[in-house]
């Protein structure tokens, strides 16, 4: 059992000796979190005001601790999509369960679970268990949603990647988005009266389709990140949708019109032109997707921006073969590509950790570790608007942590090595154990 | 007085870090026997503390039965305030080592009745049977605490203004704001330092060179408020050589002499027996006031010499644990006939 055994007792535990991640630099600097309250605790203000010590005292011997790793684009895991709904519905949510408690093994401590596009029965079927999940703060419930993804079914279907063009439909207008999301775009009442937010906390869709472009304030309105994707958007139509509110961008390069010199396409919403706000991107380093210099490129076309995604399938972990893929097309897994059958090179999707994208980021980019780490805490956790409480060691913040070694081979390959995660101020797995 | 004099401020700091440890070890504090420490802020102390630091994480030391008085406070900022000596101390010093919370005492800069904060603050150490060991620093004018020159010798624990020169100094901690600096604090007076069983005071550097040459050569002056040491029984300096500049080299030769020869007759400078334990209950409790002393205070003022002059004398080592400085006698530049 991974899990650390709670015996009540322990609340307040100090990690020291660390380095802990902060803005650009390693601090070294002692951590203080709560069990009880789940987050990072003003260790100076409890110790003279309340007279409190840590009760467990926990010497890194000079391990770097992170903020836990978000991934706002993971499409399943451990065998599990998140897009198919299981002949049994009612095994879903405790499949999901199950895989929550595994996610969070690879650090990943809250993420976002993510569709494609699918059938309307899917997103009504699916949507209920996939909003935010850490409402109750138990750190035994594993990896955290912090809402849904939706990656279609609002997407260009000449740029449909391996979404299936039969599920793409056009937004005509507000009430197409209500039909297929249902009621899951708009915030709900708790039976405790309780504002909840949508369970949807993300939509990629192709601002050229449809009434998109008008319907984007409609969704940035109601709390829910808009995110250009799967899209032939022009650089013109791309800077209006940024106009328009868009914040992010879906796996920037992929499914969407190449960097051209006399039209920069989506990308060139990266460059400081229209004086428009640049958005945050998601970047798929998994050395399949992009070439290693053209993640370099968009880093340094905008590093505040940068985040890095796994845009993992539910393949992650098992062995090469041929798997089942929604609307009974299958997958050929072979090492880490995953191609759609019957195509010679229509990736779909990756079998990538996203500490393994770090790594692969921290080694191209030549960049620093806080810098490659940045890219899954605090970049994600700024553009989801949850910066005060998740992807930053801050006081208050959400106690989810990673314990990191760094280790650098004969080859002088730097890796990342995950050892301990902490969630809500528990541990909730360790590698030595 | 002894005045210990190293290379540089790594082995002066590195002395005294020691020397406590030394002192905490025999002393062999419990619980209801702490050992009472006095502590400062500043830049000097800090190489101290990262020592202290670093023996308690090799297991050399603990701090569980230390208690702690600070020698002063800001007023009107607020304790998590970054300049804080709140801040300073949680930083440099408390939360590394095992000093438990409740046996720390550091004045409160933003008590609703600041008066009474330092009243209560006196009570305290008096509470805790005075302060073993007091370390400071000083400042380029010989200031200890915030005993400001011009500070009364007989000063207690009080609201104090800082001088002009001491708010431009700070203001490079406080974005070179002049108008954000603190202009009041809470400090320990002189005579609360002076009534420590020892004051052990780490002075570093050329610009300080003065404010030593004032406080070992020259006499006792409110202006160099350190100089109020020579009257205290058991008080010492380290210092490095850059601090020493402005000492004569006499002066310097003979300390040094002191400590090489005292040193090579394994004679160590080391305190009575009664000083390094502390007052054992069982043992007679040395006061190191006169037991009925009505506090001087601007209504009913006291002649300052007899607190200052009367060194309890049965503090007193039965021998002197080196010789006194003895600068050559008037007879001696007589030539004999």
């Amino acid at each position: 059992m991974p899990s650390a055994v709670p015996t009540g007792r322990e609340k307040i535990t100090k990690f020291t000796n660390c380095r802990l991640v902060i803005g650009n630099e390693l601090v070294a600097q002692d951590l203080w979190v709560s069990s009880a309250t789940g987050k990072i605790v003003r260790s100076q203000e409890v110790f003279y005001g309340e007279n409190v010590v840590p009760d467990t005292t926990i010497n890194l011997r000079g391990k770097i601790v992170a903020p836990g790793l978000i991934d706002v684009q993971l499409n399943g895991a451990f065998g599990f999509n998140f897009s198919q709904i299981p002949e049994d519905p009612s095994t879903y949510g405790k499949t999901l369960r199950q895989v929550n408690k595994r996610l969070i093994q690879t650090g990943v401590t809250s993420y976002l679970p993510t569709l494609t596009s699918e059938k309307i029965e899917v997103y009504h079927q699916a949507l209920p268990f996939l909003g935010p999940s850490g409402t109750n703060r138990i750190s035994e419930d594993g990896s955290e949603s912090l809402g849904a993804h939706v990656e279609g079914p609002f997407i260009n279907p000449t740029k449909n990647g391996i979404h299936k063009v039969a599920n793409i439909i056009p937004a005509a207008s507000l009430s197409t988005l209500t039909t297929v999301y249902g009621t899951h775009l708009s915030p709900t009442l708790s039976p405790a009266g309780v504002l909840l937010p949508p369970k949807i906390k993300k939509i990629t869709a192709a601002p050229e389709c449809g009434s998109m472009m008008s319907l984007i304030p409609e969704i940035t309105s109601r709390g829910i990140i808009y995110s250009i994707g799967h899209t032939e958007a022009t650089y013109e139509e791309a800077s209006l949708a940024v106009a328009q509110g868009a914040t992010m961008i879906t796996h920037l390069f992929n499914a969407m019109r190449p960097l051209h010199h006399r039209n920069p396409g989506v990308f060139g919403v990266l460059g400081l032109a229209e004086s428009l706000p640049r958005p945050y991107f998601g970047i798929i380093a998994d050395g399949i997707h992009l070439h290693p210099t053209s993640i370099k490129i968009a880093f340094n076309a905008h590093p505040e921006g940068f985040i890095l995604v796994t845009d993992a399938m539910h393949l992650v972990g098992l062995e090469d073969g041929v798997y089942e893929w929604t609307n009974g097309e299958r997958i050929v897994k072979k090492g880490s590509k995953l191609i759609l059958e019957g195509t010679v090179d229509k990736i779909a999707g990756s079998s990538i950790t996203l500490i393994e994208c770090v790594t692969n980021f921290l080694n191209w980019g030549g960049v620093s570790v806080p810098q490659a780490l940045a890219a899954v805490t605090s970049t994600p956790a700024a553009m989801l608007g949850l910066s005060a409480t998740k992807g930053n060691l801050v006081s208050d913040a959400d106690a989810d942590l990673v314990v990191i070694e760094e280790e650098i081979d004969s080859n002088g390959w730097r890796n990342l090595r995950i050892d301990q995660v902490w969630k809500f101020g528990s541990k909730v797995w360790d590698r030595e154990v | 007085m002894r005045l210990i004099i190293r290379d540089d401020p790594a082995s002066a700091s590195s002395y005294i870090a020691n020397y406590i440890i030394n002192r905490i070890k025999a002393f062999a504090p419990t619980p209801t026997h702490p050992f009472v420490l006095g502590l400062p802020t500043g830049s000097s102390p800090v190489l101290i503390y990262k020592i202290l630091v670093e023996r308690f994480k090799a297991g050399e030391i603990s701090f569980e039965n230390v208690v702690t008085f600070n020698m002063d406070e800001y007023i009107g900022i607020p304790r998590e305030h970054p300049e804080s000596y709140h801040t300073f101390m949680y930083k440099h010093f408390f939360s590394h080592v095992n000093v438990h919370p409740k046996n720390i005492h550091i004045l409160n800069g933003n008590a609703p009745d600041l008066e009474a904060e330092c009243v209560a603050y006196e009570a305290a150490i008096k509470a805790h049977g005075g302060i073993d060991l007091f370390l400071g620093g000083i400042g380029p004018d010989g200031h200890i605490a915030f005993n400001e020159p011009g500070s009364s010798l007989a000063s207690r624990t009080r609201v104090k203004t800082l001088a002009y020169d001491t708010i431009i100094a700070n203001s490079r901690f406080f974005g070179n704001d002049l108008e954000k600096v603190p202009k009041m604090a809470l400090t320990v007076g002189v005579q609360t330092v002076l009534e420590a069983r020892e004051v052990v005071i780490i002075i570093t550097g050329a610009h300080k060179a003065l404010a030593l040459q004032k406080c070992i050569e020259g006499g006792v002056n409110h202006m160099w408020t350190l100089s109020s040491l020579q009257l205290h029984p058991h008080p010492m300096i380290v210092v490095d050589e850059d601090a020493t500049l402005e000492l004569q080299v006499k002066t310097v030769k003979y300390f040094k002499s002191i400590e090489k020869v005292a040193a090579s007759q394994g004679f160590e400078q080391i305190l009575p027996s009664a000083i390094r334990t502390g007052p054992r209950p069982q043992q007679n409790h040395v006061d190191p006031t006169p037991a009925v002393k009505e506090e001087p205070s601007i209504q009913a003022p006291q002649p300052l010499t007899s607190t200052l002059l009367a060194a309890p004398a049965t503090e007193y080592p039965l021998r002197s644990h080196s010789p006194d400085l003895i600068p050559d006698r008037m007879g001696a530049r007589i030539a004999a006939y």
